[in-house]
């Protein structure tokens, strides 16, 4: 009686889902899906919404990971501010981080510095994708790593130690492989929000077709011109994209799913 | 072997202060003591996993106070065992030779003479979840010895077992102790644990030792009231000394409405102890030849313990008697009223 209570909840809330994707299936019609399919500027898009949501995926476990384990495993004094920090991004209205990341780079000495004398420029270019992608969706990947060690029992580690391991064996061959459903499970959050991400990229590198145009950037150029049912078939485009990912990341990683 | 010299740790408001103990090399050490006094954070301590303000840890004469956990070579089995659950049977006993990067021809010989003589050889290809609470025993046991430490600590390791298992597992840790020769600390609060293993025992309370020695000596003559306790005797009682014999040979005590002989010279107040074994009980028509310390008490109530009965008795003072299943039942044939014997050779006088 209870599982088919809580089975209702799950029912509405997916057709609810499907309700939309299908709906938007009817709206376009043959020309707007040969458009999609054929388009090289979609195509582009389409190659760097991929490959810019999976470097910041990677990046952002690259990240997750240490910090996750020492927010897990370190007191040390202002450990509540620096969770505070980690977690901004989370909360930042995603139009913020956009005008943040724009303000730092062409108005402070150090953006200058970094993107003038250095010439690691990200405004208005690609690489600037994958910086914004990092900034809203690092946090996430973060939070869960730390939540996945914070499960991980100390005494495993201190076992490990005990049986000849150093701290950094001990964490390879114990807590990470311990952890890796929740890190993974971050990464899937991680690169689902960058793979959408839309509103700060439009601010910080703006949409050159064929430059630093993605599929989410793409929908608001095709829908501003009128083109509604493009619009649509790059957004099913879009969706489809993120199913199989999700599905094959979960397929990989085992039972990892995200906690958040 | 291992010694423990003027040993303090805190944490909170839990301290060690100045803890020395020594355990002799192929000794069967229990560390006894209840729940919070500490057992678990000085097995830590001798691991390295804590860091101790002050004192110094010795294992085979030399000093590790400040060697790595890893350096130590000590078999430490957690409580819980805290097996590695994404690792089977065989990868968890291999870990540490793993870990000390052993040739892989030796690992898998040493994994399997570990599993033989532990017998669970059968298991090796098992996952960790599934099995039952003495193969996690013996696993955890077995990735322990198979680096071959010098000393074996034990924290609890057989606590959440069955009785039967737990028998069976403390007359094989026992054995492979034996043949190994180990220098072994196991911690414990289950008496029974110590009467089928220790050599020695110490009871530690609140961070501090407060008896170490043999187990006779534990039970007979406990240094103070808790351990008294601790070792499960009920009856301990504090009397007004009357007189002293010069000789030595016993003491008058005014206890209740009663006199009662004691042994030794003691004088003014004092506190002594009979052990509910000790206690001699006979049913109302029954004659015992004791001259000294014999009254009569009510029998108000009794439990049966299975391997023996427990006895309330209600007389000049209220005591605790475990009887025999034979003797019990001469007893309640003849009504509720007993006579009961102290006989001075069994009372101890406490903290003496």
């Amino acid at each position: 009686m209870f599982s088919a209570f809580c089975f209702m909840f799950v029912a509405v809330f997916v057709v609810f889902i499907l309700a939309l994707i299908i709906a938007d299936i009817f709206y376009i019609d043959k020309k707007a899906v040969l458009t999609v399919l054929t388009s090289g500027y979609i195509r582009h898009a389409l190659w760097m919404s991929i490959w810019t949501s999976t470097t910041t995926a990677l990046l952002s476990l690259l990240f997750a990971v240490p910090i996750g384990f020492i927010l897990s495993r370190s007191k040390f004094p202002g450990r509540i501010f620096l969770d505070v920090i980690i977690d901004l991004p989370i909360v930042f209205p995603p139009l913020v981080a956009g005008l943040t990341l724009l303000v730092f780079f062409s108005q402070t000495g150090a953006g200058k510095w970094l993107q003038q004398d250095i010439g690691i420029e990200f405004v208005f270019q690609p690489k600037g994708i994958i910086l914004c992608q990092f900034l809203v969706a690092a946090s996430f990947a973060i939070r869960s790593a730390r939540t996945a060690f914070d499960d991980v029992d100390r005494k495993f580690e201190n076992v490990a130690l005990t049986l000849g391991c150093t701290r950094w064996s001990s964490f390879r061959r114990v807590s990470l492989p311990l952890a890796k459903n929740g890190v993974i499970a971050g990464g899937i959050l991680s690169w689902a929000r960058a793979f959408g991400l839309f509103g700060p990229l439009l601010i910080f590198v703006g949409s050159f077709r064929g430059r630093t145009e993605v599929l989410s950037t793409t929908i608001f150029l095709e829908q501003s011109v009128g083109n509604l049912e493009v619009a649509l078939a790059v957004a099913l485009l879009l969706i489809f994209v993120a199913i199989i990912a999700l599905i094959a990341i979960r397929l990989a990683g085992g039972s990892a799913m995200p906690t958040l | 072997m291992i010694r423990i010299k003027q040993l303090s740790f805190a944490i909170g408001s839990f301290q060690i202060n100045h803890l020395d103990l020594q355990v002799a090399p192929g000794e069967y050490f229990v560390l006894l003591g209840p729940t919070g006094s500490g057992k678990s954070i000085l097995m830590q301590c001798l691991c390295g996993l804590e860091k101790i303000s002050s004192g110094r840890i010795y294992i085979k004469g030399s000093d590790v106070t400040n060697v790595e956990p890893r350096t130590r070579n000590i078999g430490y089995v957690p409580q819980d065992y805290a097996l590695f659950p994404h690792l089977s049977v065989e990868r968890n006993i291999a870990f540490g030779l793993q870990a000390r990067g052993c040739r892989p021809g030796k690992i898998s010989q040493s994994v399997a003479d570990i599993a033989e003589m532990l017998g669970i050889r059968n298991l090796l290809k098992r996952s960790i979840y599934g099995l039952s609470g003495g193969e996690k025993q013996r696993t955890a046991l077995a990735r322990a010895l198979v680096t071959e430490p010098e000393v074996l600590l034990l924290d609890e390791p057989v606590s959440a077992l069955d009785e039967a298992t737990r028998q069976e597992i403390c007359g094989q840790l026992r054995r492979i102790q034996k043949q190994l020769g180990l220098s072994t600390i196991h911690v414990s609060h289950n008496l029974e644990e110590v009467f089928s293993l220790a050599d020695r025992a110490a009871i530690l309370n609140q961070g501090s030792l407060e008896q170490v020695g043999p187990l006779e000596e534990l039970l007979r003559k406990p240094k103070n009231e808790f351990v008294a306790r601790f070792m499960r005797c009920e009856n301990i009682f504090q009397a007004e000394v009357i007189d002293s014999h010069s000789d030595g040979s016993g003491t008058r005590v005014k206890l209740g409405n009663t006199q009662l002989q004691i042994p030794g010279r003691n004088k003014g107040k004092v506190a002594f102890m009979i052990r509910p074994e000790d206690v001699l009980v006979y049913g109302e028509g029954e004659k015992s030849n004791a001259d000294k310390n014999c009254f009569q008490a009510r029998l108000t109530g009794w439990r049966d313990f299975g391997s023996n009965v427990m006895l309330e008795l209600d007389g000049p003072v209220k005591l605790i008697a475990h009887l025999s299943h034979s003797a019990f039942d001469r007893i309640k044939t003849s009504g509720t009223t007993v006579n009961v014997v102290l006989p001075p050779g069994n009372i101890c006088i406490i903290g003496q």
